[in-house]
């Protein structure tokens, strides 16, 4: 390691936050030639932030950055890529209706040949992707359409993408592969996994995933963060799963603030999904949630809860099993209908689902449920106002004034506001909500996570898909965790038993 | 993703089958429809509209739409007659005649296109707003003197005369097109539209310049509208405000029964062509079949409805919402 040949990455106390949030906290790390460095943590953990700051979409506050040895200030995505790192985005960027040579090409515009006085010129467009994905050993035509290639063929082009980094002679790229394995099926993982393997003849890889088997069986080493910080990093030799469990997950016990929900009597449950299937996203899913209790959801990012919930509020066809909704057996089940029945759902992208960011909290309040305002068929707008404004008293709505145009509150205000549309149903039977404190700070959430044991006690059904274990401890009455789209256990809280987090950790990866 | 069945209808296999089709109906109802008349009358009546087609393409690709074609046509056409040999004045610029008409129509797309970019405004209104500036521009020009006609039996002639065994008019708007092919597969700019009309956020994101782009292809629209204005205008042998008058209704759809989603980043300049040919054919045909020409309208309306719902078929989604 102390050769004369400069680490492939240097870090020192890198530093970035948001707010009064360090995201990244006083990262040191070193990554040498041919490495393949395994960062793992549960979200909100600063590995996002961390990514972007070596991908050059974020700058760090604090600290010295170094790539194969010389000082790395990136101003933009293009620098980070001239100086040798490669980045393997979570979303795909690939234009689908382009051929596979020239999504290489359109990364590596820069390179001379590719085109000659302003005009393209194909041969050599093709001979250099052929060349890159040889490089890196992959089959792909590339005249392919990239619309027409599965998506684990779509992560090999982003790869080869990436590899055209050009850090310089006898310098080592970076490729960085930002959760690659979350959507993608077993063997499809094989495959990425035999291609990281070939990565290290000639690049060092930093891969992220939250699947701690591959981790273990890719990585050279592994780094976990918590917090921002980085809490352990050493040589994947002898470390096991439960290690890297204690470094991922704080040990202090979670305070419980809500008192349980007594087991159910032999009431209806309010919401039951009997072997529901989504081909590609979950498989077998059966629960039931009883009126006056709280569901929880834990999973990674790729567990299908997020689409098993969407399923359940009609948002998405089921491929196979039954749902029933107030003991009802359900069919052709649409939002239309769901809303009708009394579901409501917070979605995650509050700013893209779940609300209209140029209307004021009036009309979004009364997007839903608008029986209070109506007379007769038409809207009052006196009586919209007058529901709009006991919402925004009710849940503390800062600035407290309902004329103004939703997207210029803040996120925790806006999500009260959705909230409150939901909440101002006249018979709201299951509320659900995905990630509904994302974002939001201590104050807001505690606001926020108020109106939902209230809306329980009231006699409604909670379905939550929570941010952290420890939001789901201190809320659900039950847990079921699920792992690539299986419930893979269930525990039930009212019981009063103690749960561990590295527990849930364990049955999640 | 997309079964071959439906490629191949989308594709330009499908397109090429449907005109054959109509071409063989069309030679049974009238045995005149396949005489090289008739052709070299088809030919000359898709010039105009296959030269807007070019930049109407570019421009759909990307996502965006052009309706001021129209308004374009009717200001270049205006400003070339009143700048050529015609029966109003005697200023003739010759060739500069069809440099400033073109300039106009340039700059009308170039404002289409900084508005559209820079301030961001959807392209729908935009050019909305720069086919009736055009349309103003010509009733203008045309003011309330006697109507201007071509003097110069040269000028007049030129379209309709044949090289080649070929109208000049399609002579011109083969010139286009090729132009148009080779800027839409060889430059950078023609991939860039496809790759905006696929995901402007990855294109930004990747370090394109996307507005640059976006300008580009309305200022490029905007002097093929103002050519097909002066070749229509030569056509007719005098201007009109009008002369671009239902362009818009033939290229629009020529461009999406080819496939050139109104979303972008699909279809081809190629495509395009032949989503021209298909409705001029058409035309052309039910006239010559003897519909009566009260129905004409309703019956091309319909047939349109028809071809548009066969090609929309395999790429109807839910939740898709175009732009």
């Amino acid at each position: 390691m102390t050769s004369a040949i400069p680490p492939v990455l240097k870090l020192t106390n890198v530093s970035r936050s948001f707010g009064k949030v360090k995201a990244v906290n006083n990262v040191s790390l070193t990554i040498a030639r041919g490495e393949v460095i395994g960062l793992t943590g549960e979200n909100g953990a600063g590995k996002s932030t961390l990514l972007k700051i070596l991908a050059g979409i974020e700058r760090p506050d604090e600290g010295t950055m170094e790539i194969n040895g010389k000082p790395a200030n990136f101003r933009s995505p293009n620098d980070a890529f001239r100086a040798g790192v490669g980045v393997v985005h979570q979303e795909q960027s690939l234009f689908t209706n382009l051929s596979v040579a020239e999504n290489i090409a359109l990364q590596n515009q820069d390179r001379s040949g590719l085109s000659r006085f302003g005009i393209r010129n194909w041969g050599e467009i093709n001979r250099n992707a052929s060349a890159v994905l040889d490089k890196i050993g992959v089959k792909l035509s590339p005249r392919a359409r990239v619309g027409d290639l599965s998506f684990v063929d779509r992560q090999m082009v982003e790869i080869a993408r990436a590899v055209c980094v050009e850090p310089g002679k006898d310098a080592t790229p970076l490729i960085i592969l930002d959760e690659p394995t979350a959507v993608l099926e077993q063997a499809e993982v094989e495959v990425l996994e035999r291609e990281i393997r070939k990565l290290r003849r000639f690049a060092s890889v930093i891969f992220v995933s939250h699947r701690l088997d591959e981790v273990l069986r890719i990585c050279d080493r592994v780094v976990v963060m918590r917090h921002g910080s980085l809490t352990s990093d050493r040589s994947t030799e002898g470390v096991t799963k439960q290690d890297l469990f204690k470094a991922m997950v704080d040990d202090a016990p979670v305070a419980v603030t809500r008192a349980r929900a007594a087991t159910p009597a032999q009431s209806t449950p309010a919401i039951e999904a009997r072997g529901l299937t989504v081909n590609g996203k979950f498989r077998d899913i059966s629960f039931a949630v009883h009126p006056g209790r709280i569901t929880a959801l834990v999973g990674t990012n790729g567990s299908g809860r997020g689409a098993l919930m969407r399923t359940l509020f009609g948002a998405g066809k089921p491929d196979a099993g039954t749902l029933l909704v107030n003991g009802q057996e359900v069919s052709n089940w649409s939002i239309r209908k769901a809303v009708a029945a009394g579901l409501a759902y917070v979605p995650a992208e509050r700013k893209v689902e779940g609300m209209i960011g140029g209307y004021s909290g009036t009309r979004n309040i009364a997007m839903v449920h608008r029986q209070t305002a109506m007379v007769g068929p038409l809207l009052h707008p006196g009586r919209m106002a007058r529901t709009a404004q006991t919402w925004f008293d009710r849940l503390d709505v800062n600035p407290n004034d309902i004329t103004q145009p939703l997207d210029q509150f803040s996120g925790g205000n806006q999500q009260k506001v959705v909230l409150a549309k939901w909440l101002n149903s006249p018979d709201l039977r299951v509320l659900m909500l995905d990630h509904p404190l994302r974002g939001l700070d201590v104050g807001v959430s505690q606001a926020v996570n108020a109106q939902i044991r209230e809306a329980c006690k009231n006699g409604t059904a909670v379905v939550l898909i929570p941010d952290t274990i420890e939001e789901a401890l201190d809320m659900a009455d039950e847990i079921l965790v699920l792992r690539d789209g299986q419930i893979s256990a269930r525990h039930d809280l009212s019981s009063g038993s103690d749960l561990a987090i590295k527990e849930i950790v364990a049955e999640m990866i | 993703m997309q079964s071959i069945l439906s490629r191949s209808i989308k594709g330009p296999i499908g397109l090429i089958v449907s005109i054959l089709v109509l071409i063989v109906i069309f030679s049974i109802l009238n045995p005149r429809f396949g005489s090289i008349e008739n052709l070299q009358n088809v030919l000359y009546q898709a010039s105009v509209p296959l030269i807007v087609v070019v930049g109407a393409t570019l421009v759909i690709q990307m996502g965006s739409i052009d309706l001021s074609v129209e308004g374009v046509m009717g200001a270049s056409g205006m400003a070339w007659i009143l700048l050529s040999p015609n029966t109003r004045h005697a200023l003739d610029l010759g060739p500069w005649a069809w440099v400033i008409a073109i300039g106009l129509g340039l700059g009308l797309g170039l404002l289409s296109g900084l508005v559209h970019a820079k301030l961001k405004v959807p392209s729908f209104v935009v050019t909305l707003g720069t086919w009736y500036v055009g349309l103003g521009i010509a009733i203008l020009l045309y003011g309330n003197g006697m109507l201007p006609s071509l003097t110069s039996e040269a000028l007049a002639r030129w379209p309709s005369r044949l090289s080649l065994g070929l109208p000049n008019s399609f002579w011109l708007a083969a010139v286009v097109i090729l132009g148009g092919i080779l800027a839409s597969n060889y430059t950078g700019f023609g991939r860039g539209v496809l790759a905006v009309g696929n995901n402007e956020t990855i294109a930004r994101g990747g370090g394109m310049a996307v507005d640059r782009i976006k300008i580009a292809a309305f200022t490029v629209a905007g002097c093929l509208s103002g050519l097909a204005g002066i070749l229509a205008t030569m056509q007719l042998g005098s201007g009109s405000p009008d002369i671009g008058f239902g362009q818009l209704f033939t290229v629009i759809p020529a461009a999406v029964i080819a496939g050139t989603a109104l979303g972008g980043g699909e279809g081809g300049v190629l495509r395009s062509i032949l989503g021209v040919f298909l409705l001029i054919i058409l035309n052309n045909g039910l006239v010559l079949a003897g519909v009566d020409p009260d129905f004409q309208s309703g019956v091309f309306g319909a047939i349109l409805i028809v071809a548009i719902v066969a090609v929309a078929w395999p790429t109807r989604g839910a939740l898709k919402v175009a732009k």
